[in-house]
């Protein structure tokens, strides 16, 4: 959104933000009651892949069309990808990371043994391509679809190596959700907080809220450590225990709240400003009513 | 008087309320008690109101309260969520009875959580009441004599209900909770000589123990709230016999009281408030979901989430706590933690200043009378300041107590915003001090400009001279200048044309904006009442003087 | 309270032949209530304006009662079970709607008895005497010499020997119940303060020379395998017997420990005395602190990855890792407590992390005698 000269792909190709490719926007409101399967959505965002695909087939680009489920082929893309994510690259990033991916001094870090799981939590939260420099690189439309952004991280692991995008499904069974929960308080919410807001860390630095993120993008964001964020290994935490927190927070942003309005889930601060404004303020206008003098 | 007639043996009562008054008379003799009590006037001024929504308040207090306790388990008894459990992000957690039961009451009692709601914000709204309420009687010097004890009662309601607040929202023994409770841990630990102490006879040994919640169960639920209701008793009773203070205008004076009668104003005014504020509770409650402890999940000592604050009323401690720089005091292998100052000194400091502020204005002041009247807060320029300094201090640490909510919402430093608190707490309560004055001066030379001139009438008029002036209604008669002779009153000064006799909708705000002219006949009356004070006042002083 | 001075009040006869309005004007005026102003505000019965006025505080009351209809019926056949996302999320709407109408059924119930007066009961204006100067000589003597004689009677002023009894037996009786309530509580803080169950313990531990091996939240031996450059991670002594106040490694509070490796080029600068605490010794790369902030006992534990800098998110102390953790901002006064750590191989031929020793200074906030 904030890159003007970014072309808009799914607004060109007629589609709601809400099935984007990416699944960002999707994640955070589910308001009708979703079939009960979870597997019902990855299968919807990889049909807007396709037909983003078939889209672009339409444009010229061939190539596209062959690879247009990326998670079909769960070792890894073909050469065909990494080439396609060179091209890529060498459009986009290049300026920055520099020709071979060891980075350019005081322009961007080098991109040796980041992995793939890196390339693709920076691009597809839109992270990256960056628009400027500051504390953070903040949380912005993706400028690149589902295959393209596998395709750049096929590359750069190519290069570099590390550990790569995880395929198939990422989150746990409903038995794991509680387990998720557990680890999640335990290594995640001293940042993020419980609910998955996000919190400032020093000196304008932030933990994001998890508000948007997909469960790729948290998979990939803990194997990866992106800017502050310490790095979770499969070793530290299985991809099981993984696939759990998944769990737990997918389900604690899709669930309704049964006490009223969540008031941002925020705890305190938010209750503060209703208590005042809100409680506060209607007895003040009650009193005003039964202490005016009616002659 | 009507008790002591002679015929009154063979008078039965003839109305139905006379016979039951005549029942409870013959066991009680309460005739006369009663009919006083029921004659008894009670304030009517909307601002009189703001305690009422406290005591309202904590009366839906005791009654959540006592529904919750019956589903309430306070022990940390180490439990594990069943498997089968409502809540499935629990299921197979362990965790202390306490929470579970907190859990229980949420997803597992039908309207359970709805109660647990409103308890919650009625708590909120019961602190913000008593806090309100002070500053209505702080601005307006209604703690004066005679009523300084009750300044001091009512103070020591809010250090209460501050401490009650805090010990019951530990009670579910969340992560949040917890986490307020290990610092509640570390501020007596703060404490010199004592602190360890303290700390191990609190918590029946090192930190968290296993005994805390049930001790602060029955604090939360019966010491604290019988002081607490005893206090209020206390505190209502002195307003009773003292009766309340009021704005001055006529017929509200030193020697008399205005306001309504308990039967059937009062009474019926009353419950019906009591209604309305059960009433927006129970919105709060239902509408807007608070201290969600299912998300937060169980306190363990090792998990903690960003973004950890109290609750509002706690948070100017959790503010004071943050700004207050890394000054730790070591002697002889002692040490003085930087938490004691602002936890422990802080608090002490402002409740004992506040507590001693109506004797060291009358000190300063050199007031020894009695005051049922009140001032308006722009009459007493000093006063306003300081409460608006003290306002502006108490704003600072509660902003700073949730400012890293405020640095992530706004993209802010977070170092910034630490900064900006520490420097904002020494810069501007002086400044709020300044402010404050100037404007109190401002609206008094205003008053008196109108008082003198009368009120601007907007008509401009073309004098012979061809000089043009602006027409200005006097507000009472003038003197040979055409200056009015009025002197201030210490009550509102009419501003404008249509604050004058004809009705407006602010008018009826009473106190603030009632009109100057009364109705004739309420004329005449309060003419009589006065006429009758002032002759009581000339027969009291006659014989004083003779005596002298 | 309203018996100071009995006004001149209407004999029972007088009241006999009033009517009920002036006899209760006459009972104000006994209590000094002066009713200046009083008037019907319907003097002619039965008038449209007063049927409206009537009909729109019984329509405040109807609003109420229905209201509170709705809430039983809703409260008896409403959805409240709370599902899993992807079922049924009606739940949502429970707690609104049994809280909305029960705020309509009060708020209603208030609003139509405010009405009530303010618009049917007869509009009045009165004022009462305060009556609050001092009391008059006659009763201010009285009760001093009553006050004298019931002091000189007790003969206390010339018997001090019984005076000073007496002082000593209330003393008494008021510290019993205060020692025999605090004393029950009073628990004598010993070690708990100083040591934490990193300790040796040859009995528990004997194969690793009495060092407690390092566990994650799962009792796990945590290997330095298991962590990738960058990476933090919460761990604790692998104590599992409990304490005598019932806590075990996992879940007593002075346990949690913040496990940190550190990303290729970035080395701690060590305090006096505590180089090589990491491991590998000569140069860590893994080190360990307590996770309890030495300023508020919080578990400060937001670690940036890249500049070192440890938050701690109740009062945003930061520490500074690279610098063994010193406080470089917010209101902590020391750095956290570091764990000297080592590794041993396992039967897996795996590395595992051991503690050398304990702490060697006290864990979490300060306290008074603590160094």
């Amino acid at each position: 959104m904030k890159d003007d000269d970014d072309i808009d792909v799914e607004r060109e190709f007629g589609f709601e933000p809400a099935v984007s490719a990416t699944g960002a926007a999707a994640a955070p409101s589910r308001e009708k009651p979703r079939p009960r399967k979870r597997r019902g959505r990855l299968r919807r965002r990889l049909g807007a892949t396709a037909v983003l695909s078939l889209a672009l087939v339409s444009m010229g680009s061939l190539y596209a069309a062959f690879a247009a489920s990326p998670s079909a082929n769960d070792t890894g893309l073909s050469k065909t990808d990494i080439q396609a994510g060179r091209q890529l690259y060498q459009v986009s990033c290049i300026t920055c990371h520099g020709a071979n991916l060891d980075g350019i001094v005081g322009q961007g870090p080098s991109l040796i043994g980041v992995g793939g799981a890196a390339v693709y939590f920076q691009v597809s939260t839109g992270r990256m391509p960056a628009t400027g420099q500051g504390a953070e690189n903040p949380r912005k439309e993706a400028k690149f679809d589902e295959q393209q952004t596998e395709q750049l991280a096929a590359y750069v692991e190519s290069v570099g190596g590390g550990p790569s995008v995880p395929q198939g499904s990422l989150r746990g069974p409903d038995d794991a959700i509680a387990e998720g929960g557990v680890l999640y308080r335990l290594n995640c919410a001293s940042c993020h907080g419980v609910t998955g807001k996000g919190a400032p860390l020093s000196a304008g630095k932030v933990a994001p809220s998890l508000n948007d993120a997909t469960d790729r993008q948290m998979v990939t964001a803990m194997l990866s450590g992106p800017e502050q964020m310490p790095v979770f290994s499969n070793n530290q935490l299985t991809p099981d225990q993984k696939r759990a927190i998944v769990a737990y927070i997918q389900t604690l942003k899709a669930s309704k709240d049964p006490g009223g309005a969540g008031i941002d889930r925020i705890g305190p601060v938010s209750e503060a400003i209703v208590a005042w404004v809100g409680g506060v303020g209607a007895i003040m206008i009650a009193i005003l009513w039964i202490g005016a003098r009616n002659r | 008087m009507t008790t002591t007639a002679p015929t009154r043996r063979t008078d039965a009562p003839r109305t139905p309320q006379g016979k039951l008054a005549k029942f409870f008379d013959d066991r009680l003799t309460a005739a006369r008690w009663t009919r006083a009590t029921l004659n008894k006037l009670y304030p009517d001024h909307w601002s009189f109101m703001m305690g009422e929504i406290a005591l309202y308040s904590f009366i839906v207090l005791l009654l959540t309260g006592t529904y919750l306790s019956f589903f309430f388990d306070p022990s940390m008894t180490e439990v594990v969520y069943p498997k089968n459990g409502t809540y499935v992000p629990m299921h197979g957690v362990t965790m202390s009875a306490a929470y579970k039961s907190t859990l229980d009451i949420t997803f597992d009692v039908r309207g359970g959580l709805v109660v647990r709601q409103i308890h919650h914000w009625s708590a909120l709204m019961f602190l913000a009441a008593m806090l309100v309420h002070m500053c209505r009687v702080f601005f307006t010097g209604a703690f004066r004599k005679p009523r300084e004890l009750n300044w001091l009662i009512g103070l020591s309601l809010i250090g209460l209900g501050i401490i009650e607040g805090f010990v019951g929202y530990s009670l579910p023994d969340d992560l949040l909770s917890g986490t307020g409770l290990r610092i509640a841990d570390a501020i007596m630990l703060s404490i010199p000589v004592i602190g360890t102490w303290t700390s191990f006879l609190i918590f029946g040994g090192p930190f968290p123990g296993n005994i805390i919640i049930g001790r602060f169960y029955i604090a939360h639920v019966l010491l604290i709230p019988a002081i607490i209701a005893v206090l209020i008793a206390a505190h209502i009773g002195l307003v009773v016999i003292q009766k309340h203070s009021e704005f001055p205008r006529r017929g509200h004076t030193e020697k008399t009281v205005g306001g309504e009668r308990f039967m059937p104003y009062y009474m019926t005014k009353a419950t019906a408030f009591f209604f309305i504020v059960f009433g927006v509770c129970a919105a709060l409650g239902g509408l807007a979901q608070i201290n969600p402890v299912w998300l937060f999940g169980p306190y363990t000592p090792s998990q903690v989430s960003s973004g950890s604050q109290p609750d509002w009323y706690m948070m100017f401690l959790d503010g004071s706590t943050r700004l207050f720089p890394s000054w730790e005091i070591r002697l002889w292998h002692h040490t003085v933690p930087p938490l004691f100052w602002p936890t422990v000194v802080l608090p002490g400091i402002l409740f004992t200043l506040a507590g001693a502020f109506p004797f060291i204005e009358a000190k300063m002041t050199n007031d020894r009378e009695k005051h049922h009247l009140l001032q308006r807060p722009r009459d007493v320029p000093v006063r306003t300041g300081l409460g608006c300094m003290a306002l502006t201090f108490y704003l600072v640490l509660f902003l700073s107590g949730g400012n890293d909510i405020i640095a992530k919402a706004f993209n802010i430093s977070l170092n910034a915003m630490t900064w900006g608190g520490r420097i904002a707490l020494l810069i501007l309560p002086p400044l709020a001090y300044l402010f404050a004055y100037r404007v109190c001066l401002g609206l008094q030379r205003h008053d008196r400009e109108v008082l003198e001139h009368g009120v601007e009438t907007g008509i401009i008029k073309l004098l012979p001279t061809g000089e043009y002036i602006e027409v200005h209604q006097p507000l009472g008669p003038t003197d040979e200048h055409g200056h009015g002779v009025l002197p201030y009153a210490g009550a509102p000064v009419p501003k404008r044309m249509n604050q004058l006799g004809a009705s407006t909708p602010l008018r009826h705000i009473r106190g603030f904006f009632y009109p100057v002219k009364e109705k004739p006949e309420i004329q005449a009356a309060l003419d009589e009442l006065e006429a009758r004070e002032q002759a009581e006042v000339e027969s009291a002083e006659g014989p004083k003087q003779l005596t002298d | 309270m309203s018996d100071h001075r009995p006004e001149e009040g209407p004999t029972a006869d007088e009241l006999r032949q009033m009517t009920s309005e002036e006899a209760m004007i006459a009972s104000a005026k006994a209590a000094g209530v002066h009713v200046i102003h009083r008037r019907d505000r319907f003097p002619i019965r039965g008038t449209r304006a007063e049927k409206r006025a009537e009909r729109g505080v019984a329509l405040a009351f109807a609003v109420s009662g229905l209201a509170g209809v709705a809430f039983i019926v809703y409260f008896i056949v409403g959805h409240w079970r709370w599902h899993l996302p992807g079922t049924s999320q009606d739940f949502q709407y429970y707690t609104p709607i049994l809280g909305g109408t029960l705020a309509i059924m009060l708020i209603f119930l208030g609003i139509g008895m405010v009405l009530w007066v303010k618009w049917l009961m007869p509009e009045e204006e009165v004022v009462q005497d305060r009556h609050d100067g001092p009391s008059n000589d006659e009763d201010n003597l009285m009760t001093e010499a009553t006050l004298v004689v019931g002091f000189e009677d007790t003969g206390l002023p010339r018997r001090g020997l019984i005076l000073r009894s007496l002082m000593f037996a209330g003393g008494a009786v008021a510290t019993v119940p205060l020692i025999a309530l605090v004393g029950g509580m009073l628990k004598k803080p010993g070690s708990q303060l100083l040591h934490t169950l990193y300790r040796r313990n040859s009995k528990l531990f004997p194969n690793s020379d009495g060092m407690v091996p390092i566990v994650d939240g799962l009792w796990r031996p945590v290997s330095p395998d298991d962590m990738e450059p960058g990476a933090i991670a919460t761990v604790f002594p692998g104590v599992r017997q409990k304490t005598a106040w019932g806590t075990d490694g996992l879940t007593d509070a002075a346990s949690p420990t913040l496990l940190i490796r550190l990303r290729p080029g970035q080395t701690v600068k060590p305090r006096a005395g505590q180089a090589g605490w990491g491991w590998p010794s000569e140069s860590p790369e893994y080190i360990a602190f307590s996770k309890i902030c030495t300023h508020a006992g919080c578990p400060a534990s937001l670690y940036e990855q890249q500049t070192g800098r440890l938050l701690c998110p109740c009062h945003q102390s930061q520490f500074q890792v690279l610098e063994d953790a010193k406080p470089v901002f917010g209101p902590a006064t020391r750095s956290l407590p570091k764990l000297p750590i080592t590794v041993r191989e396992g039967d897996d031929g795996r590395l595992y992390f051991y503690a050398v020793s304990d702490f060697h200074e006290a864990i979490g906030p300060g306290f008074w005698e603590r160094r």
